[in-house]
């Protein structure tokens, strides 16, 4: 399906942010229902250019600065989504949702299913994710798998402005609660420059990427990675370096957690035989188990070597010796699909 | 291509953001390759100036023939960043 | 009446950490231009400056001792140079050096000093309860301490600082709550994110005394807040203290502020406490030349403090593995999976 998209001809390049915000300006000019809210989201157009431009366009009724109360605002969009209203809620960065967790996990996630499904919150949080910038504990992590662990979520992360932009329609039109966590390193911020890869062509014209479609980044024959968001482009610089010594891997990006696209990793271990995991979110309890847990619940034959590859338990440390020491980059993910195709 | 005296210049000084005393920057973005036929206003480029992100608009509708400074290039303010072939 | 020598460590500790942070400023931007990459250059991560904010630091601290406790948001060095913390091993820590106050692992918003009663978190209004927990230790104790807890007034809307006043004046806890107000939270002005244009009012929900001191007059906050704090110390209950500071620069190093009106910022950098606290030194008998003297001084132990930090040693990588537990149980490591486990004399 994504490689059919990709067929087109299009040349026009995004990069991620404002293929995301042209995502959310489409739905708001569509769709009266749709606003956003969040702090510093209308006048500074979002820390990170997550809403660059819309405060000009839609005015301040339907791009909210909101107080610092997460709890609170948060809370109202999940109020607004059961009255049927489409709001898309920014936490400026993902480790803030802890001052609001009750609203995320006890109400937005929960109100469909504790209602028998009379009640549905059609909203988007979004929330700015990653490490590699030096910011320490509070400010660094990406939390993958603690909202894809929690059951009421869909969980989507793009790594391309072309999956942002196409997976951002699908967020505001699904009638489910979306966490939408974007990686800050690959916005295409002057301040924070982005790895080649990022930013693509994207189509002027509305189109979505439907939930639990992980797309093949790269195909090949000797390992599978399979990974997400900032990971998929360092995965694909490991590819390159492992071709020139003839290992072929085939990178699959995940797009969303929930749901989990099982299918199309499993028929790539099938093809392979080799699984390499690889997450910027904590080892343990998290993505790289779950994913390695779904191939071998029903692949287990397939499967012959299994690694992987992410932060070990430990919260993001501030010095760039030791962020660079706990953040897999592109040489750990070479080594660790070495290690596979040698076992 | 006609001769390069009909190209038409996209000029950093254009962009450059008033009331900054900065005479250098950097370029962020480039959101057309050359060889893209552009649109005159389409934003084409990104550069940031003291911090200040501004879009650097196609000064006329064509095609993109030349880039001539890359993005993380440093500029400065009377760089031409590229040229344009007027339609 | 303020002794003179009281005014005179306050205008030290106003001046120390104004040079300070002119000095990390030029730091931090080394590498970062023309173009600004929040990776490059000697510092790294985040750095968010007070300057104009000393006022309510150096005014609310002089009345601390050693073993008081105060909190500080994001935007924690005035408030640490005024609490004493030891500020080679600050600066290394800025620096992200192994010699730092948390070897390198915490950096500007998570600055911990322990000897100095001083502690950060980098999330709005969250350093608000453990500062109400350090007042209930020194009540449980039957202990004189008192905890501040220093926050902006984007933090006043927080529920987290709602619910810890609550707390300490339902407990009768020796807490001043200290709110630096600078008009913005990044780009939003108090005005479009409260109603309430007075902070210190919020105390009147709690039935809890709140003061509000207007125009970041260090010795109107001494004032204040000795009277604040002492009601702390005798047992007596929170107090909340509002203080009108200015942000002379952005929220953070590297935010164009182009949210921002001009004359905002011109106004902000018109006022200046440090000058305003000069007047009092003046009208108290000091020469020019006793006031030079403190900021050569303030000068020379700055310097000495940024030339010491970047002497000393990056950490080694492998120490980010160090320090999750104090106590790490048997089993747990978070080393690779090749490597051996931790612990292991079971």
């Amino acid at each position: 399906m994504a490689q059919e998209e990709r067929r087109q001809v299009i040349d026009r390049e995004l990069t991620m942010s404002r293929a995301m915000v042209e995502a959310i300006a489409h739905e708001m000019r569509a769709d009266d229902e749709v606003f956003y809210m969040g702090e510093d989201v209308a006048d500074y157009g979002g820390i990170f250019d997550s809403t660059e431009g819309l405060l000009e366009e839609f005015g301040r009724d339907r791009v909210m600065d909101v107080p610092i109360s997460e709890t609170a605002y948060l809370g109202a969009a999940v109020g607004a989504a059961q009255e049927g209203m489409r709001p898309v809620a920014e936490l400026m960065f993902v480790d803030f949702f802890g001052v609001a967790m009750d609203q995320i996990y006890n109400q937005m996630a929960k109100n469909t299913y504790m209602s028998g499904g009379a009640v549905n919150v059609p909203m988007v949080l979004t929330a700015a994710v990653g490490g590699t910038y030096n910011d320490a504990a509070q400010h660094s992590q990406t939390l993958y798998g603690t909202f894809a662990h929690l059951p009421g979520m869909k969980v989507v992360v793009p790594s391309t402005a072309y999956d942002a932009k196409g997976l951002m329609h699908n967020a505001i039109q699904d009638d489910d609660p979306v966490v939408y966590l974007f990686h800050k390193r690959l916005m295409g911020i002057g301040w924070m420059p982005a790895p080649d890869g990022p930013k693509t062509p994207v189509p002027e014209e509305e189109y979505t990427i439907p939930f639990g479609s992980a797309d093949v980044k790269r195909e090949g024959d000797d390992a599978t990675v399979v990974t997400l968001g900032l990971h998929v482009h360092r995965a694909l610089e490991a590819a390159d370096a492992l071709a020139e010594d003839g290992i072929d891997a085939e990178v699959i990006d995940l797009r969303t957690l929930v749901p989990l696209d099982t299918e199309t990793i499993r028929e790539s271990v099938a093809k392979t035989g080799r699984l390499v995991v690889v997450d910027e979110d904590y080892r343990s309890y998290g993505v790289t188990g779950e994913v390695i847990a779904s191939v071998a619940e029903d692949g287990l034959a397939d499967l012959e070597a299994v690694e992987r590859v992410a932060v070990p338990d430990v919260p993001l440390p501030y010095a760039r010796p030791m962020e660079n020491e706990v953040v897999p980059d592109s040489d750990d993910i070479e080594s660790a699909v070495r290690s596979a195709y040698d076992a | 291509m006609s001769g390069t005296d009909d190209r038409v210049a996209v000029a950093a000084s254009d962009a450059w953001p008033e009331d900054v005393e900065e005479e250098e920057g950097v370029v962020v973005n480039w959101f057309a390759r050359e060889g893209r036929r552009v649109e005159d206003g389409e934003a084409i480029c990104e550069i940031q100036v003291e911090k200040v992100s501004v879009d650097v608009p196609a000064p006329a509708s064509g095609e993109l023939v030349a880039i001539e400074r890359d993005e993380d290039d440093e500029i400065a303010r009377e760089d031409v960043l590229a040229y344009i072939d007027p339609d | 009446m303020v002794l003179v020598s009281e005014l005179r460590e306050m205008y030290e500790d106003m001046v120390t950490a104004r040079y300070y942070e002119e000095r990390l400023q030029e730091e931090y931007l080394e590498g970062k231009q023309p173009a600004f990459d929040i990776s490059a250059g000697p510092i790294p991560g985040e750095l968010h400056l007070a300057a104009g904010q000393e006022a309510a630091a150096a005014g609310v601290c002089r009345h601390l001792r050693d073993d008081d406790t105060a909190t500080a948001p994001h935007r924690p060095h005035h408030v640490a140079i005024a609490k004493g913390v030891d500020l080679k091993r600050m600066t290394a820590e800025i620096f992200g050096r192994e010699n730092g106050l948390s070897s390198g692992k915490g950096g500007h918003m998570h600055l911990f000093d322990p000897d100095a009663g001083f502690a950060c978190s980098g999330i709005i209004a969250q350093g608000c309860p453990p500062a109400v927990g350090a007042g209930l230790a020194a009540k449980k104790r039957n202990e004189d301490g008192v905890a501040v807890a220093f926050l902006g007034e984007g933090a006043i809307s927080q529920g987290a600082f709602l619910e810890s006043l609550n707390l300490a004046a339902v407990q009768r806890l020796p807490v001043v709550f200290v709110v630096e107000d600078n008009d913005w939270a990044i780009s939003m002005p108090k005005g479009r994110v409260t109603d309430v244009a007075d902070g210190s009012q919020r105390a009147a929900g709690f039935d809890m005394p709140g003061v509000r001191v207007d125009y970041d007059d260090a010795t109107a906050v001494y004032d204040a807040a000795r009277e604040a704090v002492g009601r702390a110390r005798a047992g007596n209950g929170p107090t909340l203290l509002e203080v009108q500071v200015h942000r002379r620069m952005g929220h953070f190093m590297g935010d164009p502020e182009s949210y921002r009106p001009e004359e905002d910022v011109e106004a902000a950098q018109a006022r200046d406490s440090i000058e305003r606290l000069a007047e009092d030194l003046r009208g108290a008998g000091l020469e020019d030349d006793d006031l030079e003297a403190i900021r050569e001084d303030a000068r020379e132990r700055v310097d000495e403090a940024i030339e010491w930090a970047k002497e000393q040693p990056e950490p080694e990588p492998d120490a980010a593995h160090e320090d999750v537990f104090v106590n790490p149980p048997s089993g747990v490591t978070t080393e690779e999976p090749t490597h051996e486990l931790a612990g292991g004399d079971d």
